[in-house]
């Protein structure tokens, strides 16, 4: 009966979710003062999705343990931020903050009754849901143009109704890894940890300024987004034509932090795209005269 | 001389004789097995239909009958043709029935090096590089094929589309189905897949010992 049960949990371990709730063990070899950091980010991320999903974060920080490259404070650097952006923030989060939070505040009535507004783009909001189902819809949004209109959606713990909806919500994470925006954070958080193990194969100073551009990328909404295209920028601009050795840029680490203090909240990215441009005619100016000197 | 009697008794029978078929078609095993009962019971159950007149059978198990065909020959020709691959020029071209078109843009990633391997990749058209050590991928290429029976399931390299084109892509999940369900064509895709690691091998044997030519023929000279 119980293999038949297994088999049966097998065969539908897309629809009800994974069976194996065992967490991860701390990686071997962690620096000094790392473990308390990594710890956290297992059950953050235990939190947020569940066990194979820290598995995830213990396997991509397996790739930093032991390298004579990368110090303490580099590695503390990249499990703190990596947790951070592993566990984004979509509207299945918010829900799950918003029902830990009622849950601590059970006992508190002065914390109990709260009620949150969050402004989400139409196609975040949609995106949050399993490709299958998104797609679709994302292509019919596309077309009628409505993709980046903004919607309300109310989190509160006020009503029944309320917690309910939030544990429906909540519920989501199910399905969260077949999601359309799962696929894009996963390409990000790749893409984000290539550029560091190129840095630090090409411009090794220049890692840890890689590394803290994660904080660029926070929250949801235009805000995300805005961050999201500024990081974009900053890394095709600069970090890989230099890996990639088309544009001689000495000091990668300091043309990072100037691109990063031209950052606007401005979607067109004008004073950013001048300040990038700015830096790589310099940097190629200063290739020329190598050249010919 | 009335027949219809006969006719029922004719229907009553081939009825139970198809119901064999149907049980001996569900315990089947393996894909081919189950596609060829499969195929007899579809005749079987069309011409007990024809006494009878029960015209919806006979329509849906004449809708079966090709289905359950063209499957079969499916089947028989990706064994076939894996087959041949193993003895000819281990190309892995029998997969693109299989795979999924997709376009990739300029500067687009198609996977990352230490990133968990999910599926393989045959370019079609465009220019694909592997980051790590700047190799060019060919066009006709199959990429990722090892990724699938290596332990550790990670990538390798970074590759990346430095000139837009298009991939054919399928999920490692899906040629695990075709192995779990057909022994054959499982044999022969493990012999392709180890005639490859070989040749890899050998390559690189091949390389090693031209680079470790000079070191030992230099005493020699001096």
């Amino acid at each position: 009966m119980g293999s038949l049960l297994s088999s049966l949990r097998y065969l539908l371990a897309d629809f009800i979710g994974e069976d194996d709730d065992t967490p991860p063990f701390l990686p071997d070899g962690l620096p000094e003062g790392a473990a308390p950091v990594v710890s956290e980010g297992i059950h953050r991320l235990i939190d947020y999705q569940g066990a194979s999903y820290a598995r995830l974060y213990v396997a991509r920080l397996r790739r930093f343990v032991g390298r004579r490259d990368v110090d303490d404070a580099m590695f503390l650097e990249i499990a703190r931020l990596m947790a951070m952006r592993m566990s984004y923030e979509d509207p299945i989060r918010i829900a799950q903050l918003k029902l830990a939070e009622f849950g601590t505040g059970a006992d508190d009535p002065r914390g109990r009754s709260t009620d949150d507004v969050r402004k989400f783009r139409f196609d975040e909001l949609i995106g949050a849901l399993p490709a299958v189902v998104a797609e679709p819809v994302l292509d019919v949004l596309e077309r009628v143009g409505w993709t980046r209109k903004l919607v309300s959606i109310r989190f509160s713990t006020k009503s029944r109704w309320g917690v309910r909806r939030l544990k429906i919500e909540a519920g989501l994470r199910r399905w969260r890894l077949f999601s359309v925006r799962y696929a894009k954070e996963r390409a990000w958080v790749e893409r984000w940890l290539h550029m560091i193990g190129r840095s630090l194969a090409k411009q090794p100073k220049a890692a840890i300024a890689i590394v803290q551009t994660a904080t660029m990328v926070q929250g949801y909404g235009d805000a995300y987004r805005q961050g999201l295209t500024d990081w974009h920028a900053i890394i095709d601009g600069l970090a890989k034509p230099t890996f990639d050795g088309v544009l001689p840029v000495a000091d990668l680490a300091a043309a990072i932090a100037e691109a990063r203090a031209a950052v606007m909240p401005d979607p067109r990215q004008v004073a950013l795209q001048r300040a990038i441009a700015e830096i790589r005619a310099r940097a190629l100016g200063a290739g020329t005269n190598a050249a010919a000197g | 001389m009335d027949t219809s009697h006969l006719a029922e008794h004719a229907g009553a029978a081939s009825s139970f004789f198809a119901s064999i078929f149907v049980v001996a078609t569900l315990s089947m095993r393996t894909m081919i097995p189950l596609r060829v009962f499969g195929i007899l019971t579809n005749i079987i159950l069309i011409a007990s239909a024809i006494p009878t007149h029960n015209y919806p059978t006979l329509v849906l198990h004449a809708v079966l009958l090709p289905l359950n065909t063209y499957r079969l020959h499916q089947m028989l020709q990706l064994v076939r043709d894996v087959k041949k691959s193993v003895n000819s020029d281990l190309s892995m071209e029998w997969l693109k029935p299989f795979m999924t078109e997709r376009k990739c843009a300029a500067g687009e990633v198609l996977f990352y090096k230490d990133e968990k391997a999910e599926s393989m990749f045959y370019i079609v058209s465009g220019r694909f590089q592997l980051v790590e050590s700047g190799i060019e991928v060919p066009v006709g290429a199959i990429v990722g094929e090892l990724g699938m029976l290596s332990p550790s399931n990670m990538r390798t390299q970074t590759l990346e589309c430095i000139e837009a084109g298009v991939i054919l892509s399928v999920n490692y999940t899906q040629v695990e189905e075709l192995y779990v369900q057909n022994p054959a064509f499982g044999f022969y895709f493990l012999r392709l897949a180890s005639a490859r690691l070989f040749q890899n091998i050998a390559t690189l044997e091949q390389r090693l010992a031209q680079h470790a030519t000079p070191a030992f023929a230099a005493p020699k000279l001096a």
